[in-house]
């Protein structure tokens, strides 16, 4: 019997050799693309999805590793690409080429459910596993505070 | 007011070509012509053909799509030249939706996109094709109300009648206006009346990026198509002696394993061994799997650590004459000080985070490519050479580019995939591996510098040698040079410094891998040589940088660099008073601060650079970084160019270099070509000058004078002076 994964609210039977990574399985299996392949040994973060909410590098991951698990990419990430994320990426013009955004947001989201008041040293952290070699830290740091605010603002 | 008389425009609406762009037919077309001599006196291409480089298509809907031929790598350029249509169009911003052109320089003129030079170049005739298309609208509109066209005005997507304040929308009129004459002159706005040039715009493209929709050359998809990884022959000229294909044949889901020889033209592929299989990580299993053995050839023996010595060496040393004036052996004799130093930096790679990849289809009668690029002429000229077809043949889909800093206008990564389309009789996505990338490259030139300056005893820095050693991009396309031509020190030669007795050498220096355009090129160790002697001559004078700068500036009588000089000093003073420059004394103990300017691609740019050093620890804090381009098009993106100058200046100032042994290169990946990361990034200010001059380009300019600003501050807070980049260098 095959195994299945989930994957932004839909199920997929893996029908792949399972030590194939998921980043690989969702690019070329799937063709969603919004996950970017940037260095395959999880060292840029270009490829960050959830499984289970936990940001994740999907080049490093087997699928078969991930069967039975909910995964979120960047095209699920939000119904109407409206999360506070995403919000404050467009407020903040963060992208410059924007080929390594989706993983810094998706970092980013997972970052923030956990930490609802971070601190610049606790975004640094955060983030750090995530390269962006336009240069757009700064708009990140911004965007990244910016969300939090907006996230756990006092009713 | 400025009146352009080239009649630049051409009503395109009933051409047949129109229907070969797949626009809807109906409303108004207009290409643009280039006045190809006058433009911002920049020269272009010598052809003075019909050559439309951009379209504006306005709908009988008022829908408006602008063409850009000019390729996007994140610079922004896709957003700020529609926005300067759009601004003399005196269209609605929301109503404009913006195409990549595909790859088709009868069309819309040079699309080598590189040399900061789409703005300097495009700015102009952009407007034109702009304003003339709101000419017809207004004369249109005009018509119809039966009133000369002097009492219609146009503004935000419609045409109003000024006497009654009756409204056509452009939607309206676009099918009218295609009837109309095109202007032969049209006047361009003035500056007051500017409505997108020069505000802050968001890239139109935002919106897709942050819900992972915009499609870069990686992220073609096509039915039928094939995935393909390679692995290059490690040293440039080698060969493939012989490959045992039979383990990764048998991987499951791999079609073929292909030799893809050496293609000695420019750009052409360095040659490797591919696999194409059912998806891409098959591929790159397979290719793990095959048992190649290579015949290394004449540069196996390349050691960029004993190279480098042998650099300082060649420039320490007398070397081939490149520029002379005045006289130096005087200047020299009768100096007070004489200020000798050596400057070195490394090869660097551009890594963007998008790996080279392509996707190509060569079929019996057509060859489409899918691909980021920073040059499809390229694309055309190599693929036609190789499979023997005319470069208009060729059809280049120009995608987005995730990130490109020069590499990508080489199309070697273009022409394996059409090898292996071409062998496997499918469309075929070749993607490179991260470690392919950084081994396979063009890099920026290792390179050694060494300047002698002589101070006469009014502290006038009056003698200036300057020497230069490094592989030169030249060597690309003549393996046989055995120095950078003197030409290639045009930008030392003509720095705007004012030294009577000058003289300019290139030293040897073969090139022993290939060398390429790496953003801001020489730029970026000719800025550090300048910055940094400038800063050890005020240290050895006991002068302030800046008033050594300015005293250096002031000597320049050239009158020919009379703006160079006055625009320098304008950035240096601004980028003196936005970091307090004057009391920097009063920084804590281990704080310093470092300053430097530099002119490069008709840019000016000056840096100030805070740091804070403890032990071998530098810690980057605040830049300040003073750009001088003329009108600035776009404010956002252009403050994100001087963003993202300083975090590539921090990456190639204090860590990142491409080490080679045995011919090839060491590093592989991420870990050991150690970019910057968020946790290290400074804050950074960014102040544009304002005046009138015309709009010169952003993309290379921040680095010039970046890694001298940071040897400074370096030196200002620990007295350690960095002369070679990285200043901390990965021991590989």
């Amino acid at each position: 019997m095959s195994q299945s994964i989930k994957i932004n609210d839909k199920s997929y039977p893996i029908d792949v050799d399972g030590d194939m990574p998921l980043l690989w399985f969702l690019r070329d299996k799937l063709e969603l693309t919004g996950t970017k392949f940037g260095c395959g040994m999880g060292l840029c973060g270009a490829c960050t999805v959830h499984i289970d909410g936990q940001a994740t590098r999907s080049c490093v991951m087997p699928v078969s590793a991930v069967a039975g698990k909910t995964i979120t990419t960047i095209e699920g990430l939000s119904e109407n690409g409206d999360h506070p994320l995403q919000k404050a990426w467009l407020a903040n013009k963060v992208p410059q080429c924007g080929y390594c955004q989706a993983g810094q947001i998706m970092n980013a989201a997972s970052f923030l459910a956990t930490n609802k008041k971070p601190s610049s040293y606790d975004i640094d952290n955060a983030m750090q596993g995530n390269i962006c070699r336009c240069g757009t830290y700064q708009r990140i740091k911004q965007a990244v505070s910016d969300a939090a605010e907006e996230m756990y603002k006092e009713a | 007011m400025s009146v352009s008389k080239q009649n630049t425009v051409s009503n395109e609406s009933r051409r047949k070509f129109l229907k070969q762009s797949g626009l809807a037919t109906g409303g108004l077309v207009l290409g643009i012509s280039l006045p190809q001599t006058t433009i911002a006196g920049f020269k272009m291409g010598e052809d003075s053909t019909f050559n439309p480089n951009a379209f504006i298509h306005i709908a009988d809907n008022g829908d408006t799509l602008i063409y850009c031929g000019r390729c996007e790598m994140g610079q922004g350029i896709s957003t700020a030249l529609p926005a300067a249509v759009a601004d003399e169009l005196e269209a609605d911003w929301t109503r404009v939706n913006i195409k990549q052109g595909e790859g088709n320089e009868e069309k819309y003129g040079s699309q080598a996109t590189g040399g900061s030079a789409s703005i300097r170049t495009m700015y102009i005739p952009m407007r034109e094709a702009g304003a003339a298309a709101k000419v017809m609208l207004v004369a249109a509109a005009a018509k119809v109300w039966g009133v000369p066209a002097q009492d219609c005005m146009a503004d935000n997507h419609f045409v109003i009648n000024k006497n009654n304040q009756q409204k056509l929308g452009y939607g309206e009129l676009a099918s009218l206006a295609a009837n109309e004459q095109v202007p032969a002159s049209v006047t361009l706005k003035e500056k007051k009346d500017y409505k997108y040039i020069g505000k802050d715009i968001a890239r139109h493209n935002q919106g897709d990026i942050v819900v992972g929709k915009l499609t870069y050359g990686v992220d073609t998809k096509m039915p039928g198509l094939k995935y393909a990884a390679i692995t290059h022959c490690p040293v440039m000229g080698g060969k493939l002696k012989s490959v045992d294909k039979t383990a990764a044949k048998q991987v499951k889901g791999v079609i073929d394993v292909i030799e893809i020889p050496r293609f000695e033209v420019p750009f052409g592929s360095l040659g490797g061994v591919a696999v194409v299989a059912d998806n891409t990580w098959t591929a790159q299993q397979a290719l793990k799997k095959l048992k190649i053995e290579w015949d290394l050839g004449e540069h196996q023996s390349y050691d960029t650590k004993a190279y480098k010595a042998q650099l300082v060496k060649n420039v320490e040393s007398p070397a081939q004459l490149a520029a002379e004036r005045g006289d130096i052996t005087k200047a020299f004799a009768e100096a007070e000080h004489v200020v000798k130093a050596t400057y070195t930096g490394g090869h660097l790679s551009h890594s963007p985070m998008e790996p080279n990849a392509s996707v190509v289809w060569v079929q019996k009668d057509s060859c489409e490519v899918w691909a980021a690029t920073q040059s499809p002429a390229d694309i055309q000229k190599v693929l036609g050479q190789y499979l023997k077809r005319e470069p208009k043949d060729i059809f280049v889909n120009v995608t987005m580019a995730g990130g490109a800093f020069g590499r990508k206008f080489k199309c070697d990564y273009v022409h394996e995939a059409a090898v292996l389309s071409q062998a496997v009789n499918a469309p075929v996505q070749l993607t490179w591996s991260r470690e392919e990338d950084m081994r396979t490259g063009y890099y920026h030139s290792i390179n050694a510098q060494h300047i002698e300056a002589a101070v006469d005893k009014d502290g006038n820095v009056t003698g200036w040698l300057h020497r230069a050693a490094f592989p030169a991009i030249a060597s690309l396309f003549d393996p046989s040079l055995d120095r950078a031509p003197a030409n290639n020190l045009g930008d030392v030669d003509n720095h705007p410094f004012g030294i009577a007795n000058y003289r300019s050498e290139t030293g040897e220096a073969k090139a022993h891998t290939r060398i390429g355009w790496y953003r801001a090129v020489y730029a970026i160790f000719y800025g550090f040589a300048f910055g940094s002697a400038a800063d050890e001559l005020a240290h050895k004078t006991k002068k302030d940088t800046v008033s050594l700068l300015n005293s250096i500036y002031d000597n320049n009588k050239n009158a020919e660099q009379a703006e160079q000089v006055a625009r320098s000093k304008g950035a240096l003073a601004m980028a003196a008073k936005m970091s307090n420059w004057a009391n920097r004394d009063k920084l804590p103990k281990n704080q310093g601060l470092g300053i430097a300017v530099h002119y490069s691609f008709n840019t000016y740019v000056a840096m100030a650079v805070r740091v804070e050093v403890n032990g071998e620890d530098i810690k980057v804090l605040e830049v300040d970084a003073i750009v001088d381009c003329g009108q600035v098009l776009n404010t956002d993106s252009a403050t994100a160019q001087m963003e993202g100058a300083v975090v590539m200046g921090m990456s190639l100032s204090l860590r990142t270099e491409v080490v080679f042994r045995d011919g090839a290169v060491v590093n592989s990946n991420f870990h050991n070509y150690p970019v910057l990361r968020i946790n290290e990034m400074p804050q950074v200010n960014v102040h544009f000058m304002e005046n009138d001059y015309k709009p010169t380009g952003l993309g290379e300019p921040g680095l010039g004078p970046f890694a001298p600003a940071l040897a400074n501050a370096v030196f200002a807070a620990s007295g350690k002076r960095y002369r070679d980049l990285p200043f901390k260098p990965m021991s590989m």
